[in-house]
Formats: structure tokens, sequence, C-alpha cells
């Protein structure tokens, strides 16, 4: 099949997803949930207040045109404004997909990186106690709560030695970099473990293919057997794990960012769905399903890249 | 894979490095506030909470304000010439607004050059609070009380675009600098409503040019003006003085024991006293402490779990704090923290004595020990201390610990032991620990008295719907002052504003409401106050609710900063602080 073709009708697929992706929370904040009226209008609400409210906000309006209104504004891409803050919620997103990026971004390619070498170098010593050892590393870090490292590298890292800034942000390169630093070394440290710990299962699994030991009977040398054999083999579940995370990154890290003061988009939906703001949670549930399809088709295509064997039906 | 793990490194290392370099250094006098939650916009008429309201007073301003140093609080004019003239029958306000006031310099001005203040800048501005299009959440304080203000928001609910030049009986400008209030009848509060930031002064050339992007581009009369358009994503918010400020000088007089606190230091100087501010938006309790140890922050509140390591038994600062020049502020919060019984439920509505059993057995010195480090005030009543109506000297005989008079109130309500009584469900938020803590001292207290409580967490959403349907059968929950008048507390208890108003535990007494009614129309003065106690009394032996504590807060700020006074109402405090830069700098070595 023509890649073209391919690509058109994952991309097709996005319709019957949107679909149902605005229908369940559709579903869930305007059927099932309460009236956000009363919570908007704090506490001197009345009966009339909200009425009017709810007016404005064409909560008065038939279930079926509340519907359509959110499938429009899904597929327009113009969700309006944020009930609770009055900013335009796409202008939010514009503003805070960047600062979230710019740490997790760096972070995430880091841990990647770092965690595809570190597997490959256990791989190597597999069965020694350098492979036990950072298996036990990586269940020791996977068991401490992220909020710890927050609290002890902003304490001791940043309060008592003074080497990052304790919290803020400022925009614009290179200015944003002592903000992010920390936060990067925190990502990395929440990261790795879990990251080792998967992308060791995958060179294992490889590592005792038949071509492996092919390889090593014509000869070569062990590095080159895992990183030209070995690596290239694994590298299917390693996009798979890999791509599909991007889109989340976009969405920032919740805790750091609050910890750290970081303008980014961590938190915006949990924080949405506590103040019943239904534009903003509509607005992030459509985001991150379209980010999550195209980043799909991404890693399905790269899958052609990396193996020819691989044909997309 | 050399090449790879080389790319690692320096990456890593460019991290660190550029990590390690220091942020650039203050030039001029520049303040550090933190705020603790995020500021939605600059829109006057929708700073409905503290930190909006904060940071919309650094660029707007109103007719009146209240005094920085005087407590109690006394209101005193801000963009008025003087107080206003009152009608006899209390229902006519006229104002004369200040004459050369100019709005802040911005494009939407011919020339870019802020224009004049007048009267019609008010008349408008009050107008957009009623405008139904623009659902103010200031609305609610002038709802009824001008007269032909609602029937204008009715008129134009209907319409496409609101008409603003329609006349409003009650608003009017008489001519350039006058402004004119007729009221539907007496509301003596009227006054703290216009120093409410609902009522500031916005130009209508300004929002008419950004339109619904005006909460982003402030432009008011005030001491400080914004460096950029406002970014609601935004952690940090800079400001800096306002060129075109008017004249306004710091006040030469204040409350007993201001001078010896050197807080007449800067009598008479032109204000605002610094040259730029950056609010810092903290939302975590453990950052902003560390920030503000650290010197980052001028000011900051001390958190629950840091008291002990800041604060000494008997409420001064730690040695470690002191050799820092750190200075310690206490003063009451106009607020009450209470649990509430639903009246709809013939359990509570019909059984005095079952609520003052309960009240007695609560141990609200225990509460405060534990969850206010021993700060609060444990309330006798509804209305809290620095208000008229406040009974310094009164002791409520339903507050306690008395367990053996709870034991006995309970049996003559009729469930000796507990016994017969069923089980009372009690909300409370389960996100916040304290809360879900409270509710489990509560609990114990109530199970001492033989009294069965289980716990029901909520959201704070879900606890908001079961008060407003009434399916709340007690829950935990305080008040904040909205302005310093007994009213705004006393009200909660007001039959007519059942839920979904304000009195969300439904309590109806008649005797309570006639009097309440009668109170709420007078002008300030012995008799209000005689009415407001009476009031009080019943708030207190009724026990409509079970009273916790009048909140104390506790701020500590950095040596160098000056004229800080802690106050209920900040909005306009940035301007009377000052900075030592000499003292900064040599306490700098200990930070």
């Amino acid at each position: 099949m023509n890649i073209w073709v391919y690509i058109l009708r994952r991309t097709l697929y996005v319709i019957p997803i949107l679909f149902g992706v605005t229908f369940i929370v559709f579903l869930l904040f305007n059927v099932l949930n309460d009236d956000p009226t009363y919570q908007l209008l704090g506490k001197h609400a009345s009966e009339e207040r909200a009425m009017e409210l709810r007016k404005e906000l064409g909560l008065d309006k038939p279930l079926y045109m509340q519907y359509l209104d959110v499938v429009k504004s899904a597929v327009t891409f113009d969700f309006g404004r944020s009930w609770k803050s009055k900013q335009l919620i796409t202008e939010m997103i514009r503003e805070g997909a960047p600062v979230s990026l710019s740490f997790t971004l760096p972070g995430f390619f880091i841990s990647t990186v770092l965690g595809i070498l570190i597997s490959l170098l256990v791989a190597y010593y597999r069965g020694t106690y350098i492979d036990k050892f950072v298996v036990f590393v990586c269940i020791c870090g996977m068991s401490i709560s992220s909020l710890a490292y927050i609290l002890f590298c902003q304490w001791y890292f940043a309060y008592e030695l003074g080497l990052f800034e304790i919290s803020g942000y400022e925009y614009g390169f290179p200015d944003f970099l002592p903000y992010v630093s920390l936060p990067i070394i925190i990502w990395l440290i929440l990261s790795l473990g879990p990251d080792v710990r998967f992308f060791r299962t995958i060179m294992l699994d490889e590592i005792y293919q038949d071509y492996v030991r092919t390889a090593r009977a014509k000869g070569l040398s062990e590095p080159y057997v895992l990183l030209k054999h070995v690596l290239k083999n694994a590298l299917i579940p390693i996009i798979t794990y890999v791509v599909i995370q991007i889109p989340f990154l976009l969405l920032g890290a919740l805790l750091i960012e609050t910890f750290f003061s970081i303008p980014g988009l961590g938190g915006i939906l949990v924080k949405a769905i506590y103040d019943q703001d239904f534009p903003v949670v509509k607005a992030m549930t459509v985001f991150i399903s379209v980010g999550y399809i195209i980043f799909n088709l991404l890693s399905d295509i790269l899958y052609t890249v990396v193996d020819p064997r691989v044909r997309l039906k | 894979m050399k090449k790879s793990l080389l790319a690692v490194v320096i990456l890593a290392a460019s991290i660190a490095l550029v990590g390690c370099t220091k942020k650039k250094k203050d030039i001029g006098k520049v303040l550090h506030m933190p705020v603790p939650m995020a500021v939605k916009g600059f829109d006057p008429i929708h700073a409905s909470d503290k930190y909006a309201s904060d940071e919309i007073g650094k660029v707007y301003e109103g007719l009146l304000q209240y005094h920085y140093l005087k407590r109690p609080y006394e209101l005193i004019p801000n963009l008025a010439e003087a107080l206003p003239t009152v009608s006899e029958d209390g229902s006519t306000y006229t104002f004369k607004v200040k004459k050369g006031i100019l709005f802040q310099d911005n494009e939407a001005f011919p020339g870019g050059k802020g224009r004049e203040l007048v009267a019609a800048d008010f008349v408008y501005s009050i107008k957009r609070v009623a405008d139904p299009k623009l659902q103010s959440t200031g609305w609610w304080v002038l709802d009824g009380k001008i007269a032909g203000l609602n029937e204008w928001r009715k008129e134009n609910s209907s319409k496409k675009v609101v008409d603003y030049s329609s006349v409003v009986e009650g608003l009017k400008a008489l001519d350039k600098y006058t402004i004119q209030f007729k009221l539907t009848k007496p509301f003596p509060q009227f006054l703290y409503s216009l120093a409410m930031p609902f009522h500031f002064a916005v130009a209508r050339e300004v929002v008419e040019k950004y339109k619904k992007e005006f909460l982003n581009h402030p432009v008011g009369t005030g001491p400080f003006q914004l460096t950029s358009k406002f970014n609601a994503q935004t952690r940090k918010i800079t400001y800096i003085k306002n060129p075109t400020f008017r004249d306004k000088f710091y006040p030469t007089e204040g409350s007993e024991g201001d001078k010896e606190k050197g807080l007449l230091g800067s009598a008479g100087k032109k204000i605002p006293l610094v040259d730029k501010i950056e609010v810092s938006i903290i939302e975590e309790e453990q950052t902003r402490w560390l920030n503000f140890k650290k010197g980052n922050l001028d000011f900051n509140s001390i958190p629950k779990d840091d008291f002990a390591n800041a604060i000494t038994p008997s409420k001064d600062l730690t040695p470690e704090m002191n050799k820092k020049g750190m200075k310690l502020h206490i003063a009451a919060s106009l607020d009450v923290t209470y649990s509430a019984f639903q009246h709809t439920d013939p359990l509570f509505k019909d059984n005095k004595k079952l609520r003052q059993a309960m009240s007695l057995g609560y141990d609200i010195k225990k509460v405060n020990e534990l969850f206010y480090n021993g700060t609060a005030q444990p309330a006798q009543s509804i209305v809290p201390p620095g208000i008229s109506g406040f009974m310094p000297s009164y002791n409520s005989p339903f507050r306690g610990r008395d367990l053996e008079g709870a034991k006995k109130l309970l049996a003559s309500a009729g469930y000796p032991e507990g016994k017969g009584l069923p089980e009372i469900l009690f909300e409370h938020i389960g996100t916040s620990p304290t809360s879900r803590q409270m509710a489990e001292f509560f609990q114990k207290n109530m199970s001492d008295l033989g009294i069965n409580i289980r716990l029901s967490s909520n959201s704070w959403p879900e606890l908001l719907k079961k008060i407003r349907t009434r399916t709340a059968q007690m829950w935990g929950i305080a008040w904040g002052a909205d302005y310093p008048d007994a009213e705004n507390f006393l009200q909660l208890l007001y039959g007519p504003n059942q839920t979904p108003g304000a009195n969300g535990s439904n309590y109806n007494n008649s005797e309570f409401n006639t009097l309440f009614k009668k109170a709420a129309i007078m002008q300030a003065g012995p008799e209000r106050k005689a009415l407001y106690e009476k009031l009080n009394r019943i708030a207190a032996e009724e026990v409509p609710l079970i009273y916790g504590v009048h909140r104390t807060s506790f701020v500590i700020a950095q040596g160098w900063l000056k004229n800080f006074k802690a106050t209920e109402f900040t909005g306009e405090r940035a301007q009377y602080l000052g900075l030592d830069l000499d003292l900064k700098g040599k306490l700098a070595k200990e930070f």
C-alpha cells in the first residue's frame, strides 16, 4: 500500500475517535456532572444568577445542541475561553506548551539516550554484579515517591547548596535554563529507573536470538553486535515506547511544575476538572487525543524505516 | 556509541553549568512579593478572589480605600475628593471625583497618552458589573441596591449588544467630576462596596479597544503598571512605577503603637516608595518558604509544618530568624471557621439542646493547638474580633470542652449517652489532609459523648453541591469577610439567605430574622452596635453552627522591608511598602 494512502486512512481515524472522545467528555461533564454555575459564581451564588450564567454559557440549550457545539469546537480547534479564568484556551496552550517542553523534552531525550546506553551496558554484563546492581538501583529509585525527590532536591541542591534556582521561570533562550536545570535532573532521576528496566528487558529478549549467535560466531566484537545488531532489532518496541510518550511531554509534569513554579501546562487538566471548567477539559482532551493519534501514526511509519520487512496495510 | 555518550555528557554538563548561573540582580528598589495562587486576569469586575484583587489593586483604584494603618478599618477617600455627602434618608450618596487624575498611558487613548479620569468612568465601570453579558462575580454586592440598575440589567439581557448609553436613575454623573448614587433602600455597607475592586475605575476606550482581551491589558489610575501584556500562564508578574501617578502621600497618622514600630517613618513621603514589584506566583508552601528564607521574597506567611522552626513557644521569632533581621507580624483575620448543621433536617432543626451538647463537647482548645499551632482565637460566636458587634468579654456557655455538661445536655435532648441518636454524616474535603484530620478529631470528640459520626470525603465541588441541594447533614467550612461589617457574617444565619444563598445551613429563626433586617439598614452607631451584639449573642446561644476559630495570620517580613503592616484588605498595600537597600546589602551574608 502506498504510504500516503495509509497516512490518509489513519488520519481519517481521527474523526470517529474525536466523536467518541468528545461524546464521553460531554456525557461526563454535561449530563452526569453537577451544574457548574454555582461553583463558578462562588460564595454569593443565587438561583437567579445561576440561571443567567447558564444562559450565557449555553447550558440552557438542548443537550444535542450543546454536544454539536462541542463537536464544532473540536473540529475547528476553537475552544473559546475558560469559564473560570476567561482566558482564551488556545492562548493558554500556546503559552504553556513550549514552557513544559523546555524541560520535559531535554529530560525525555537525555533519559531515553542514557536509558538505552545503560541497558546495552547491562545487557553486555548480563547476570554479573554490574547488571544486578543497576537493576537494584532502578528498583530502589522507582520505589521512592516523586514528591520525595522533588522536595529533597529543591531543599538540598537549590536551597542548601545554592546550585540552582529554588523556583521560577524566565521566557526566552537561554534565560530559562537556570530554572529548568534542576527539574530536568529530577525528570532524569524519575525516568531512568523505568526506562532502563524496560530497555534492558528488550535488549535481553534480543540478545538470545539466533542472529546474535550467528553474528558472534562470525567473530564480531560484543560492542559491535550490541550496537549494530541488537540495538537495531530492538528499535521497534523502543520506538513504540518512546514515540507514544511525546504528546504527553506537552502536558508537562504536574508536581515538578507546581513545586518549581514553572508556567507550563502541567496540572491544567487536573485544575480544570476540579474547577468544572468544561471548555478547558474539552480542549485538553481533544488535544491529547489528536496528539496520541498523530504520534501513533508516526511510530507506525518509523517501523517501516527501521525495519524494511514491515509493510503498512 | 562514544559519540552518543559524548553528546549526552556535553548536554548534561551544559545544563549543569547554565543551571549554576545566577539570575539578574535587581536595579533600584524592587519589591519581591509572593502570591499563592494563579492570577486569572486583570478585569476588576471578576476580582472575586483575594489574589486577583491584590493584583488589580496595584493598577486600578476606587473612590474609597481602607486607611493603611488605622484599625479598626476606616474608609478614606482615594479617587474621591472626600467622603460623600449623604441624604438625610441615607439613600443618596454624592461624590466629587479628584481632578487631574490620569489613566496610565496606553495606545487606546489618542496619542497614547492617558486621559483624565471623570465621573462618567465610574458610571461606566459600575454598569460593567451589572452587564448581563459579562457575568461579573461582583454583581451580588449591588444587586437590587441601586435604583434602576437591576431594570437596566434586565432590559439588556435580551439585547444582543448592551446599551451603556441608557440612563440609570440611581447611577448618574451629574457633571464632569460629580457622581451620584441613589439606592433603592438604605444600605449602610454601600461605602465598603466602593472600596471593593469590582467597582474600580476603568476607561471605556481601553475596554472597547481590547474587547475580550481587556483582562490582559490593565490600564488604571493606580501607582503601578504592568511592564507587558499579562500572560495568564505566567508565574511572575512585573510592575513598574506609574510615571503619571498623582501626588499621593504616606499617612501621617496610624493606630496606637504604629509609631513605635516604625510604621510612621515614611509619613508624608510621596508614594509608591519602590520602583518595581516582582510578584512570584508560587502555589507550593514549601517553595515559598525556601524562597523567603533565601531572601528571594520580602515577606511570607509561615507554613503550618514549619511553625515550630520559625516561632518559639512564646510566639517570638527563633534566634535563626532574628539573626537574619526578620520581623514577625501577627494580626487577627476577619474570619470564622465552623461546622454547620443542616437545619432542614428535623434532627437539628427541632433540637437546640442536641446542637448545644455537640458544641459543648467539641474541644476547641485542642483544635487550636493541633491545627493552628495555638495561634487562633476560639470563636464564641460568629462575628470575628476587630469589627463592631464582636463582644470581647463574652464567653458562650456552649463552648468548651465540658464533657459532663455536654452529656447532660445530650440526655435532656432525648439521647442519654447518645442512645437513640441516629448516625450523623459529616462531610469534609478529602483532598485536604488538614480537613480530613479535623473531621476525624470531631468524630473522636463526638464519640466521647456517645454520638456516632460517619465521615464522608468530598471534593470541593461535591461538597458545594451537597450544601446547595441540602443533602449535607453536617460539614466543615469557613467564611472570610468581604468587608469589615458584622452584617457580612450575621447574614450567614439570615433566613431569606437560605441555599443557594450564603446561609448554607438554612437556619431560620424569626427573632433573628427580624432583628437582622432592622440592623442591616441602620447606619453605624451605638444603636446598631447593640443590635449586632444581640444578634451575635443569639448566634452563640442558639448554636445554629458549631463555631471553630477566628484565625490569626503570622507573617514574617525581611528586616529590610519597611512599613509592612498586616491587613485583611491587601489590594493597596504595595504602594506603602519601602525597602532599606543598605540593610539588605549588610544582611546578604546571612542568607
